[in-house]
């Protein structure tokens, strides 16, 4: 299911951030990335250029992680896009505030490759048994 | 060995961003004192306490994290209006930001920093529970039992350390069980250790001045790592100190250019073919026009474009002020504000971190010397808070810095009793000096007040220091004040140090570039004008006695023939007529330096368009290198070569 051809955007006012997360899906084989700084600057980019997958931070000055995962869900021509949300945070709220606005998946910093490939996967295996 | 080794690049890139943000946090600090219940400010503190705690999660910064995610979690609850500020609230969150620099300091070591001061560690948690006040007003009583009973209810609202959290909870588990399971909860929160006073004023004017600047700025290079910290891991420093963060955008046109450029040459070099092939009609020519042309505003676009990725807005340098001079204020019982403008002014990189120390000496001199006691002020019908202004904007092809304050402004007459007193000048020297000389005085070397010298004693920098610093960078410093209502400092700075303006003069044929930036005006040499001054050749200009020195003198030469022109050059310390045989006009210099072998009283080389190479000469190291005599010749001396022929005939 996973193309590495699959074009990412990668949201985090925090560049290292950014970097890291880029380096990470780097080693999982996915190089198409594209980054953005914040909520606003990525809707921009998700309307002008097409994505496969959304990878946001929820913490962000202007737009934060939430209000863009409510705004792509609430766009026809994104709505289908997988948004994975990351946070340092494991809070019970977060996660149930997370899901009703319809993440397809919730990674806590800090994380490693292998956790960030398991997140992914299961979220293929998802939209893999949609589209069937 | 690094503990970051594999990491090296990505714990650089967290430094120099995490750095940034910290600062930014302790400027915001600085502004929620005065505004405590802005929401705004409450947020962004939050979400950079939180974003270094992310980043730090990833180095595996566990000590980090636990600090950075408690001032979160106490300014979550700020912010949620849940707890107020108070003052010992305050002093705590200052000390967390501290605490986090310090950290910093450690990891630009490449070594994992330890945990936090436990006390302070104590009194996030209790500012957190909301009874920090509380403990704050019994410091030496023993833990209270109504807290050690209180676990249950402190794990419910204890933090989940991050770096604990490996057991991260499935997201799928969790979604369907939403109503109820806990998130893993932390194994133990530790047992409050005995509650001991926060930081408080007290303790900040225990603390000297020099240790104020210290936390606010960080671990320095400057600084001997000391026992505290390891010895010998200087590399991973230096590399930072080496990097500089471009705007891609300026990458690109850099890009862009020497395409550009690439294609020119391609352009030239069939033009080349064509001519050396016999073709030298008017339109080759005239190609050939337009092709050197247009590869000369390429190159200097290029030049620019080049120039610009080393520059950097200073507000960088700024963001880190506003927090030292509120903390030497509150050390000195004043109250000040320090207002920033002209942040997004550029500023070539390596200038920012030479301009470092010389701003912060400002400040602090501004602060404690500037601004009266608030007494003083109020009893000379001033507002009780006093403004300390940082600006920096760009004059033409200087930036401009100005550090002023709105305080009792300087005495010129008592500064030249004080200089006499120390026997830094004589009466007679006192008695001809106009304002701006006597408050030039503060410059010289050993003039500093004695209370100066212990307060900065550890850093080593004093006014003088200051002048020195600047002029090191081509810049000057100048000082206007009027008493009663203040002094400004004017830091004066060339764009950038790779291109220098300069003068091109000659001796015989030999030609010599000189600074154009100390360089007044430029006049014939009339032998008649010429008069012997306690045995030195000088000329009166606009009734200014200027004592005359030729060129070839200062070089050690013999002189050919009798200089016809001068050129009146001006620094800090003294204006002179430099005599030269003539001069052959202004010219941008791209500096290259003589690492290895480098004469006194040359700055560097540079290249003539015609391929010849010249001396920069610094005027500074050539005057000192003659001492006493100064470079000063006799009127006979200096007409000399005049005289011969004279006589003879």
């Amino acid at each position: 299911m996973s193309d590495p051809k699959m074009k990412f955007l990668v949201v985090d006012d925090f560049s290292t951030m950014r970097r890291i997360v880029r380096n990470l899906l780097k080693e999982l084989g996915f190089t198409n990335v594209d980054e953005a700084e914040d909520g606003q600057i990525a809707l921009q980019k998700l309307n002008s250029l097409p994505f496969d997958f959304v990878v946001t931070d929820w913490n962000m000055p202007n737009m934060d992680g939430l209000t863009l995962l409510q705004n792509i869900r609430a766009t026809p021509s994104l709505k289908h896009l997988p948004v994975l949300m990351i946070t340092a945070e494991a809070k019970k709220e977060n996660i149930i505030a997370a899901a009703q606005a319809g993440a397809s998946g919730y990674i806590v910093k800090p994380f490693t490759a292998a956790t960030l490939s398991e997140k992914l996967e299961k979220i293929f295996e998802k939209m893999g048994k949609k589209a069937a | 060995m690094s503990d970051f080794s594999g990491m090296e690049d990505l714990l650089q890139d967290f430094l120099v961003e995490a750095g940034d943000l910290l600062s930014g946090v302790d400027n915001k600090l600085v502004d929620l004192e005065r505004a405590p219940n802005d929401t705004g400010l409450l947020n962004d503190i939050f979400r950079g306490f939180h974003t270094i705690k992310g980043g730090a999660g990833f180095l595996n910064a566990a000590e980090l994290v636990t600090l950075c995610h408690l001032t979160e979690n106490l300014f979550d609850k700020l912010r949620n209006g849940e707890l107020e500020i108070t003052p010992e609230v305050m002093d705590v969150i200052l000390s967390s930001t501290g605490a986090v620099r310090d950290m910093f300091g450690y990891l630009e070591q490449g070594v994992q920093p330890g945990a936090a001061d436990p006390h302070l560690i104590e009194n996030l948690r209790l500012a957190i529970a909301g009874s920090l006040s509380h403990a704050a007003a019994a410091p030496s009583a023993p833990p209270e039992p109504a807290r050690a009973a209180e676990p249950p209810r402190a794990v419910a609202e204890a933090p989940v350390p991050v770096a604990v959290q490996a057991s991260e909870p499935d997201w799928n588990v969790l979604f369907e069980t939403v109503t109820g399971t806990a998130v893993a909860a932390p194994a133990a929160v530790e047992p409050p250790a005995p509650v001991v006073m926060h930081q408080t004023d007290e303790d900040l004017a225990r603390k000297s001045p020099d240790q104020i600047i210290k936390a606010a700025v960080g671990r320095r290079v400057t600084d001997k790592p000391g026992a505290s910290g390891p010895v010998g891991r200087r590399d991973s420093e230096k590399q930072r100190d080496n990097s500089i963060r471009v705007d891609t955008a300026r990458l690109d046109q850099v890009l862009n250019l020497s395409g550009e450029i690439g294609l020119t040459k391609n352009r030239l070099n069939a033009l080349r073919s064509d001519i050396l092939n016999g073709r030298n009609d008017t339109e080759t020519l005239h190609a050939l026009d337009l092709a050197v042309s247009q590869l000369d505003l390429l190159v200097s676009d290029l030049q620019n474009a080049v120039m610009k990725t080393r520059m950097q807005p200073i507000g960088r340098l700024f963001q880190k002020y506003p927090r030292i001079a509120r903390d030497l204020a509150r050390n000195l019982g004043k109250d000040v504000e320090l207002v920033l403008s002209g942040e997004e002014t550029e500023i070539d990189k390596t200038m920012i971190e030479d301009l470092s120390d010389p701003i912060i000496h400002l400040i602090r001199n501004a602060v404690d010397h500037g601004v009266e006691e608030t007494q003083e002020r109020l009893a000379n019908g001033k507002p009780e808070k006093s403004i300390v202004r940082l600006e920096a904007r760009q004059e033409g092809d200087h930036i401009v810095i100005l550090v002023a304050d709105d305080g009792r402004g300087m005495n010129a007459e008592r500064l030249r009793a004080k200089a006499v007193e120390k026997g830094l000048i004589t009466d007679e020297e006192a008695n001809t000096m106009d304002e701006r000389q006597s408050f030039n005085l503060v410059f010289l070397p050993g003039f500093s007040m004695a209370s100066q010298i212990s307060d900065v004693s550890g850093r080593g920098v004093g006014m003088d220091v200051v002048r020195t610093n600047i002029q090191k960078l081509n810049g000057s410093i100048e000082i206007r004040s009027s008493m009663g209502k203040g002094t400004t400092f004017i830091i004066s700075l060339p764009l950038t140090l790779a291109i220098l303006p300069v003068l091109l003069v000659r001796l015989g044929e030999q030609p010599f570039a000189v600074p154009l930036s100390m360089v007044r005006e430029i006049l014939p040499i009339e032998p008649a004008e010429v008069q012997e001054v306690g045995g030195r050749a000088t000329m009166v200009v606009r009734g200014e006695v200027l004592p005359i020195m030729p060129l070839s003198s200062l070089l050690g030469w013999d002189p050919v023939q009798t200089p016809e022109y001068g050129v009146l050059m001006q620094s800090a310390e003294q204006s002179f007529i430099l005599a030269i045989d003539s001069f052959a006009g202004r010219e941008d210099a791209v500096i290259k330096s003589l690492d290895d072998f480098r004469p006194k009283g040359v700055a560097g080389v540079t290249t003539l368009s015609n391929g010849q190479i010249v001396l920069i000469l610094d005027m500074k190291e050539l005057l000192g290198a003659l001492g006493d005599s100064r470079g000063g010749v006799s009127r006979r001396a200096l007409l000399a070569a005049m005289d011969v022929p004279a006589l003879a005939a």
